[in-house]
């Protein structure tokens, strides 16, 4: 969704965190491990992996809403903007395929012969984007909020919608994509790993950049892994470069 | 920036495909709520729902297909190089109920995207679509995201397509969150004691001046400006303070150019529960102070449609815009204090030429949309 301002044709928006929690483990953009999200089966994920102080809502998330505020968490971390005093006009556009389809499951037993006991806590968690209304309640993040999931699953088009909010006007928005594995009951179907992944992007970096995309893109000038997120981040992590940035201190004391 | 011109506009709700029908039983005050017989409601907290007339389930897929196809017929040509945009907040969860009971069912339609990516190939749409989910605010917020495309000039033409239909799982929900009124809801009235559960759906064509001159098109109405917010307070709960959505009615008069003097009506959320209303009343104050903007709700005729509620009010409101006139809110009668002066329950006369809508949903999200009648005169031959 747009703000006020007029497009900005060859504008930059830089990419200054990554964030990833997948089968192999958790990382960042400017950690050392190198981004991957393979096959296999996502580990538990606990408050202390992701929060270092008590967290009293993180317990009570369902499985997808965990799992995509760890990428999110992660992501602006290492972006150097978790820290927060003031909400922010950030916006997050998020891709998932099955979203809370496990949680809906979940809350479909506890219909059962009893349709009155239904589980209202289960039920809150059954649309794909509440685990984005935790993010901007435990961010402080007030734009624009929106699941927008692409055909193959690529994160494209969360991507764009991220690109587009600074363009507009904005000046952060992270761009993600979140999936546990197929629910068991669901026919098996080419699909991505499980995982989550989440970017940064800004128009005026805290810290050394990532990389640089162009405001309108893919369609205008990018490189051709913008359209799909997990490959993008496999060009711009530290821990898959071959040349990583000079510098991945604080912007200005390098 | 291009303008966003809407160039052709299809619904299907309680009242029906004819969009004929729907403004003429909205002018009249007439409800399309009635008792549910698509399910044992036993147990449950009302028996109501605003469903369509004649829509049931053919096979083991969802009925959104049924109700997409009925849609279908009544969508204008596409110009070619048309991008789909899909808005729900559940899609084919109907499908997933009977996975979950051991029933024959189509498990292809679950994924989010399933049902918006059918809907591409069935339209013969080549460019690769996508789909929005943003809870009660997601058809408003598939128009925003589908103008700011025009505008960029990303694209010249867009198909917003927003659906949802009633199922036990969305029902028994509500229930359960005690969100649902025992009778038909009575938006932004003093005795309000919750929603009733709507379907439909509704498509809405954008396309950019220049495509629409090109071929031929004539414009409905024009989406000025847009915005979305999220309050950052609750999941399921609105800001007590409205916060979230002052802020997106701000942002979206300011991307329009005009200030809360040019709104000449409010096609509200109304949701009929005591914090939704209260929520937006406190908004529209705020921003119109003691100017007494007309407010409507249509939830009390067509129900909560959820993903489809935006678009559908978008459809109504562009009808709104023609005619110079805002359908009254069905299910008002005795007026909660906040409200009065402002809602109606009969029809009243625009007071400017912009109308703003704003729906809001579960986790915090908020959207306000600007929007415009036919353009005429020289606005309709100068791009700005």
């Amino acid at each position: 969704m747009g703000r006020a301002q007029a497009w900005t044709a060859e504008m930059k928006i830089f990419v200054t965190g990554i964030g990833w929690v997948g089968a192999a483990g958790m990382g960042t953009g400017r950690g050392s491990a190198p981004f991957a999200l393979p096959p296999g089966e996502l580990p538990p994920i606990s408050r202390r992996d992701v929060f270092p102080d008590p967290d009293s809502r993180f317990g009570r998330l369902d499985a997808f809403s965990r799992l995509a505020l760890a990428g999110v968490a992660l992501a602006l971390r290492d972006a150097g903007i978790e820290q927060w005093t003031l909400p922010r006009a950030t916006a997050i556009a998020a891709a998932t395929t099955y979203g809370c389809t496990g949680t809906d499951l979940d809350y479909l037993a506890t219909l059962g012969d009893a349709p009155g006991l239904a589980s209202p806590q289960l039920f809150a968690y059954t649309l794909p984007n509440v685990f984005l209304g935790e993010a901007a309640i435990r961010f402080g993040l007030t734009g624009p909020t929106l699941i927008v999931s692409d055909e193959e699953g690529t994160g494209a088009a969360a991507l764009e919608t991220a690109l587009d909010y600074i363009a507009g006007g904005g000046d952060t928005a992270l761009a993600g994509i979140c999936d546990l594995a197929r629910p068991a009951k669901l026919p098996k179907r080419p699909e991505s790993p499980p995982g989550a992944l989440f970017l940064v992007l800004e128009r005026r970096p805290t810290l050394e950049p990532l990389g640089a995309l162009s405001a309108r893109g893919k369609r205008h000038g990018n490189p051709d892994d913008t359209h799909d997120l997990r490959a993008l981040a496999g060009r711009l992590c530290t821990g898959n470069r071959t040349d990583p940035p000079a510098s991945h201190t604080r912007k200005g004391t390098a | 920036m291009s303008r966003v011109w809407v160039v052709g506009t299809a619904s299907v709700t309680a009242f029906g495909d004819s969009p004929d029908v729907l403004w003429g039983e909205l002018l009249a005050g007439k409800t399309g709520i009635r008792p549910l017989s698509r399910f044992s409601t036993e147990g449950y907290k009302t028996s109501l729902a605003a469903c369509v007339p004649g829509l049931n389930s053919t096979g083991p897929g969802s009925l959104v297909n049924v109700l997409l196809d009925r849609l279908c017929k009544h969508l204008p040509p596409l110009p070619p190089d048309t991008l789909l945009i899909a808005s729900t907040t559940k899609g084919g969860v109907d499908c997933l109920e009977r996975v979950a009971r051991g029933l024959p069912a189509a498990p292809d339609e679950i994924p989010l995207p399933a049902l918006g990516a059918a809907l591409r190939r069935r339209l013969g749409l080549t460019t690769p679509g996508f789909t929005v989910s943003a809870a009660c605010a997601s058809g408003s917020i598939a128009l925003g995201r589908g103008a700011q495309i025009i505008a960029s000039g990303a694209a010249t033409s867009v198909l917003v397509v927003a659906f949802d239909a009633v199922s036990e799982f969305i029902f028994s929900g509500f229930s359960a969150l005690q969100a649902l009124s025992r009778d038909a809801c009575m938006p932004f009235d003093r005795g309000r004691s919750g929603l009733t559960l709507g379907e439909g759906a509704a498509a809405i064509l954008l396309a950019s001046p220049e495509l629409a001159r090109c071929e031929g098109r004539e414009p409905v109405g024009e989406l000025i400006g847009w915005a979305a917010s999220n309050d950052a307070v609750h999941i399921t709960a609105p800001a007590r303070d409205s916060r979230g959505l002052i802020q997106a009615i701000g942002a979206a008069l300011a991307h329009a150019g005009i200030g809360p003097g040019d709104v000449g009506a409010v096609s509200a959320h109304g949701t009929g529960t005591i914090y939704n209303d209260l929520m937006e009343l406190n908004a529209f104050r705020t921003i119109f102070g003691e100017r007494p903007v007309p407010v409507y709700g249509v939830k009390g005729a067509l129900g909560h449609t959820l993903g489809a509620a935006g678009a559908i009010e978008t459809v109504i409101a562009l009808r709104a815009l023609s005619e110079g006139v805002v359908p009254g809110t069905v299910g008002f009668r005795d007026p909660d204090p906040a409200a009065v002066g402002l809602v109606h329950s009969e029809p009243t006369p625009l007071r400017g030429r912009r109308l703003l809508l704003t729906n809001s949903g579960f986790g915090g999200v908020n959207a306000a949309l600007v929007l415009g009648g036919r353009p005429h005169g020289p606005r309709a031959s100068v791009d700005g």
